[in-house]
């Protein structure tokens, strides 16, 4: 590694491309927070009254429009205590609970502790014992909550139209129509790869009851090519599980690890901590190059990116390959491997990297590279000894790879009419199958003859064809089980009964192989009888009732006793409660939410011989289609940050989110290059239709830079037709998803493929968040280079304006402990979004629709900004550099929450004294003060304050309320709200200390974002405690304040950015001549 | 003078009227209204959430609150140990002595709660003349009579746990370690009680 003396040259940041070309709207929007109309409704609203899709954005889900009276609105509304009639024990009201419980996503798990309020689960916080999660959790765990308490669920068993029973369906099974023949042929099951141990026993006893059957695993995104490769290259079935934290190179190919594919949190956690390693002299920090076309959060954390396209990628393995031969690897391949999209200096110095690094490197290919690629990095990591080191390879049972081969299969026998019992097990096959395979005609086809039976949270694409639909229950409402990736078992604990009644999926399939209605907690108890290897105690078992519950029992009964055997004091008689030892080591697993030491030990592996690498390296080579150029170009269906492959896409705050690199909500666009765009003549938001064999999707286009040229890059997700008022258009016509980008998504293209691509005329608005709340160009974002900060550690305070010395106003003096604070690691931070969907479930944050987030008005009390930056001093305006917009930039990330400012300026401007300052520095906000002036906002620099300019929340369904956090006010219209640091953790932590007569310890207050940062980014805390977490942090020499020179005193600092790029590929800059005009990092903007 | 402008006034027999008026309205003070009282400022007071105890229209019993489910585990009651949670042994029979040892912060949060849960009606001495046997006369036991005497702790316990006859079960307010203090400290009262006793037995 070159380390190389050198000095950090000036960059210029900008938000987005509009503020660089100082568009209109852009420059409105930083120039201006509330745009000039932002005080008035908005024009739909005003024309034609409250338009139901406005009612329905600014509602996120709500069902109707309840008309208040005049009286009720004046009179107290009669409010009535209802306590519990028989309180649980240990529950006391008020009192959150938490408790063990898992997420399955497919075939991974989420270890997850769920805070319950009064019986009802109302957050999401991450199980620190379990491995995939490790204490934190993702934007997709976060949200969950929401999905639970989604009013459009369905909601009762359906035949046909009807609205029927499980009864009858149970009926209609064992002994009706619906009985499928005695050896199982013609029934089939379409179901999601799942890890869980009970589905896994249920699905052999279907197969073995029903030895003709067919049993079908199928998701749209899926990791099926990574396990064909991986079993083609180490000869049997594995799950890759990554070591990042023991990584120090990291090669991702096309691989979204840290968001979208595979254990994110986990391979998150460890990419921060080997990010954070090059702090203070710890061990080397970890170097990561991308190759990838599509700009995905991964590709945007990398040291040093090289843009392919994502067919080419394959053809990077090869040339990679031959860079390793070329430098003494031990590696027999024929010919060249030279590429003219391919960057040769760029792969030899990958290479070195690599090699250099043995056993502390990884190659990682993502889920959408064919499974040859796969092949080829199991086979180079294999060879370069990172098999055993940072990755290893477990045999972790599960139900079955996804297989679009025995998907297509399954198509092929409905349209034969072979098939005449579908039971489509969670799945949405209707509307995410591959085009090509119309799985529609298929389901007719099997509806006419035989039976459909759809299971499933909403009506949607699929139960329409279904004669049967069966509402699936949440995670959050049934018992079942999951494996992490390493073999961990753990136990999907349910926080409340179903709402509506519905089943889960392993009730419905206990139906299907058992012949007869089971309960879902036997099933896993009985599956955990096994894993446990203790027997179940099948007589305590069937009373199994809590043990409050049992001793209650025990009185009656005795009681009566008393009257028939006087002498004998019946309360001296034994009454056995000794738990078996089964029971025992049961509720341990609930408890703790996993069963300790079920992990796999890491399959032994034999390195891949030289020759069959060379094969494999090969093989990758001739499957690399050749570069998309001239009229073609490469489409690329990913699966969206926000709404995975669709099933999250009736969740508002999913929606809402802004895309880590876009910053798009509510819609999905065509995604491509700035050059690509300017070469066909688009600007953002103009339509384009893209084409592939005959099938047409029409779509805005936005451009993101460091997209690949020449490809078109389409979030899955969008588009539904039904599934829910936020999902589809099925209730409102105007309501505009997205679009369907499985529609041109064929067999022969699951992941990229060819298209053309047209302008269509015309445009669609967008809601961006990228513009909004920007910070008017001052230094903000601060970073170095590793080998700078070595030389220069104080790059982060050192070259920033001073601050004035004294203020105008009376400064506050603390006196007491604690007093709060906060640091965000830039370092550590990669911009995952998991911490704002915390804190809007925390602090029950509303979503307010497509139309208001145009507007500037999202409500989110954390934002993350992200910046694009290229070197280069800004040469006055940033308009300057639109010639030669640079097309790979780098991109920064920075989260956003109030600055809790010590000499806070929107104090100072309040004039009813709605916020204040408390005696431990929060700058507090007293909502019922609030009159809605604004100049508290106006006068924030860090635009963290957020207006309620409609009452949001009116109207709220009764089940979406049973979901709000109790301990969090709900804001009204006209008030202004912002970012407290949780102060109701703090008042929850201090009144805890406070029963148990100690004082408050460091980590007693965690917040929302703190406790969902998978990276561990965040850190809170008393800053008067020297020995706090948050002390520790502020005293790094690379802790600054935001805009430092306005002497705000902010209590949220900011640790700078460490990049670590490879001198081979950036040389170090030459020193700078003068010292004094040296910036670490500026604004985007020179004003 | 006469002003300028029409004057009017008002009928001799209706000067008092105003005064009869605000007579009238202040002698509503206090009158029962069927209707609850008028709030013109909404101000947030009343939320879209659930508060504690609160009434729902959307689960069948009109409780917002709900049982966890059957069978759960919340994390920190993780309660296998029968001696402890039940006071019975492994055949099922009361336990003779607290699993939890007396020491003197036992006895001080066992006293501390016996004052909030068990003095109103067993009054501080144990004799059964609390609060509520004074002024409603409940028959309230004495802890020390020969038959409570003759308690095993284990019992004892499961008394506090479940109640018994008039009393009501105290599992819901009180953990099982401070249910188990408090057996500590009925065991202390009877001890004083009985050494007191056998003082003046000795004096007679």
């Amino acid at each position: 590694m070159s380390t190389g003396s050198g000095h950090r040259p000036p960059r210029t940041y900008w938000r987005s491309l509009e503020q660089v070309r100082g568009d209109s709207r852009a420059t409105e929007f930083l120039h201006r927070e509330f745009p000039p109309d932002a005080s008035e409704a908005p024009a739909k609203l005003l024309e034609d009254g409250v338009s139901r899709r406005s009612v329905l954005a600014m509602l996120g889900a709500t069902t109707s429009l309840a008309g208040l009276t005049g009286c009720e609105i004046i009179r107290r509304p009669v409010e009535h205590i209802v306590p519990y009639v028989d309180a649980p024990e240990g529950m006391v009201p008020g009192v959150p609970l938490e408790y063990a419980t898992t997420m399955p996503l497919g075939n991974r798990a989420l270890g997850l502790l769920m805070e319950s309020h009064d019986g009802r689960p109302t957050k999401v916080e991450g199980n620190e014992r379990h491995p995939s999660s490790g204490g934190a959790s993702s934007v997709w765990a976060q949200a969950s909550i929401l999905d639970l308490y989604d009013p459009d669920r369905s909601k009762t068993v359906r035949f046909g139209d009807q609205a029927s029973s499980w009864n009858e369906f149970v009926a209609a099974w064992t002994e009706g129509d619906l009985a499928p023949a005695a050896d199982g042929s013609g029934l089939a099951v379409l179901a999601e790869p799942s890890s869980s141990p009970t589905m896994l026993r249920l699905k052999s006893a279907l197969l073995e009851r029903y030895p003709q059957a067919r049993w079908v695993t199928w998701q749209p995104v899926s990791d099926e090519n990574v396990d064909r490769g991986v079993e083609s290259a180490a000869g049997d079935h594995y799950h890759a599980l990554y070591h990042l934290e023991r990584a120090r190179v990291l090669l991702s190919l096309d691989s979204d690890l840290l968001s979208t594919e595979g254990d994110s949190v986990r391979n998150l956690r460890g990419y921060a901590r080997s990010r954070r390693a090059g702090d203070n002299g710890s061990p080397e920090m970890l170097r990561h190059y991308a190759v990838d076309g599509v700009h995905s959060l991964t590709a945007a954390n990398a040291d040093h990116r090289l843009r392919v396209q994502s067919g080419r990628v394959a053809a990077f393995v090869a040339r990679l390959g031959h860079a390793f031969a070329a430098q003494g690897m031990e590696l027999p391949l024929e010919g060249a491997a030279a590429a003219e999209d391919i960057d040769d200096d760029w792969v030899e110095a990958v290479a070195r990297d690599l090699l250099d690094h043995r056993g502390a490197g990884l190659i990682v290919a993502g889920d959408r590279q064919p499974a040859e690629v796969h092949a080829a990095v199991y086979a180079l990591n294999s060879m370069l000894g990172n098999i055993g080191a940072t990755v290893t390879y477990h045999q972790t049972p599960d139900t079955g790879t996804s297989s679009d081969a025995d998907l297509a299969a399954l198509v092929a026998a409905m349209n034969e009419g072979t098939v005449d019992r579908l039971l489509v097990l969670g799945a949405n096959p209707a509307y995410s199958v591959p085009a090509d395979l119309d799985f529609a005609a298929a389901l007719e086809n099997t509806g006419s003859s035989g039976a459909v039976i759809h299971v499933g949270t909403h009506l949607d694409e699929t139960s329409r064809f279904a004669r049967w639909h069966i509402p699936l229950a949440h995670y959050l409402e049934s018992w079942g089980d999951a494996r992490a990736t390493d073999g961990t078992a753990s136990v999907v604990q349910p926080l409340i009964e179903p709402l509506w009644g519905a089943r889960s999926a392993l009730e419905v399939l206990a139906l299907a192989a058992l012949g007869e209605p089971r309960d879902g907690r036997d099933l896993v108890r009985e599956t955990w009888s096994e894993l446990l290897g203790l027997p179940l105690d099948d007589g305590a078992e069937a009373e199994a009732p809590a043990p409050a519950e049992e001793a209650a029992e025990a009185e009656p009964e005795d009681a009566s006793e008393e009257a028939e055997a006087p002498p004998v004091d019946p309360m001296s008689l034994p009454f056995p409660v000794a738990l078996s030892e089964f029971e025992v080591a049961w509720r341990r697993v609930l408890h703790d939410g996993v069963q300790e030491g079920s992990a796999l030990p890491a399959a032994e592996l034999t390195t891949v011989a030289p020759e069959d690498c060379a094969a494999a390296v090969q093989a990758a080579g001739d499957a690399a289609g050749p570069v998309a150029a001239g009229e073609e170009y490469e489409v690329v269906f990913r699966s969206s940050p926000a709404l995975y492959d669709g099933r999250f896409a009736n969740n508002g705050w999913l929606q809402e989110l802004p895309d880590p690199i876009t910053k798009l909500t509510w819609d999905n666009a065509a995604l491509v290059s700035p050059a690509t765009a300017d070469a066909l003549g688009l600007e953002n938001e103009d339509l384009i239709t893209v084409t592939r064999s005959e099938r047409e999707l029409e779509l805005p286009v936005w451009k993101v830079p460091g997209q690949a040229d020449h490809t078109v890059t389409i979030d899955l997700g969008y588009g539904r037709d039904f599934g829910g008022r936020i999902a589809s258009t099925a209730n409102d016509e105007d309501h505009t998803p997205g679009a369907n980008a499985y529609l041109l998504r064929t067999s022969n293209a699951l992941h990229f493929g060819r298209c053309a691509l047209r302008a269509s005329g015309g445009s669609y608005a967008l809601a961006q968040t990228q513009d909004h709340h920007s910070m008017e160009g001052r230094p903000i974002v601060k970073e170095a280079d590793l080998d700078y900060f070595e030389e220069h550690p104080d790059f982060a305070t050192a070259h920033s304006e001073k601050p004035h010395e004294n203020s105008m106003w009376d400064e506050w003096t603390y006196e007491d402990s604690p007093q709060w604070g906060m640091t965000i690691d830039l370092n550590a931070c990669v911009g995952c979004n998991a911490c704002v969907v915390a804190c809007q479930s925390e602090n029950n944050v509303p979503i307010v629709g497509k139309e208001q987030v145009i507007e500037g008005r999202e409500m989110h009390w954390l934002r993350i900004d992200r910046y694009f930056s290229d070197e280069g001093e800004s040469r006055g305006m940033l308009r300057d550099l639109v010639r030669d917009l640079p097309a790979e930039p780098q991109t920064s990330f920075q989260p956003v929450p109030c600055m809790q400012c010590e000499n806070a300026p929107c104090e100072q401007v309040c004039p009813v004294a709605a916020t204040v300052h408390d005696g431990e520095g929060l700058n507090a906000m007293v909502y019922n003060r609030c009159i809605g002036t604004r100049y508290c906002s106006n006068n924030c620099p860090y635009k963290v304050r957020r207006f309620n300019y409609f009452n949001f929340t009116k109207d709220t369904p009764e089940v979406m309320k049973l979901g709000k956090n109790p301990d969090v006010t709900i804001r009204s219209r006209g008030v202004m709200e912002k970012c407290t640091y949780c102060v109701q953790r703090i008042s929850r932590a201090k009144v805890d200390a406070k029963q148990d007569g100690r004082p408050l310890a460091d980590g007693d207050v965690v917040t929302a974002c703190q406790q969902a940062c998978p990276a561990d980014a965040i850190r809170f805390g008393d800053i008067t405690d020297a020995a706090s977490g948050v002390s520790e942090a502020k005293a790094s020499p690379r802790n600054y304040n935001l805009l430092d020179d306005l002497h705000t005193k902010p209590r949220t600092t900011y640790l700078a950015k460490l990049r670590h790029p490879n001198r081979d590929i950036t040389p170090a800059p030459p020193p700078a001549e003068d010292h004094g005009e040296e910036r670490a990092g500026h604004g985007e903007d020179a004003h | 003078m006469r002003p300028p402008y029409p004057v009017t006034r008002l009928a001799p027999g209706l000067r008092l009227a105003p005064l009869a008026a605000m007579l009238i309205l202040l002698g509503c003070r206090g009158m029962s209204s069927p209707f609850p009282p008028i709030h013109p400022n909404p101000n947030m007071d009343y939320q879209e959430r659930y508060d504690p105890q609160e009434a729902s229209d959307f689960f069948y019993d009109g409780m917002a609150m709900r049982q966890p489910v059957a069978g759960t585990v919340a994390r920190g009651q993780l309660n296998v140990d029968h001696r402890l949670l039940f006071g019975r042994d492994d055949e099922g029979y009361f336990l003779d002595s607290s699993p939890v040892p007396a020491s003197d912060e036992v006895l001080a949060r066992g006293r501390d709660r016996y004052a909030i849960y068990c003095q109103p009606c067993h009054d501080e001495r144990g004799t059964g003349q609390g609060i509520l046997f004074e002024r409603a006369a409940t028959p309230t036991a004495t802890l020390h009579d020969e038959l409570r005497l003759g308690y095993s702790d284990g019992r004892l316990y499961d008394i506090i746990t479940n109640g018994s006859g008039l009393m009501a079960g105290y599992r819901y307010p009180l953990t099982v370690e401070d249910r188990w203090a408090i057996v500590s400290y009925v065991r202390e009262l009877q001890e004083e009680r009985r050494t007191m006793e056998a003082e003046r037995a000795a004096r007679q």
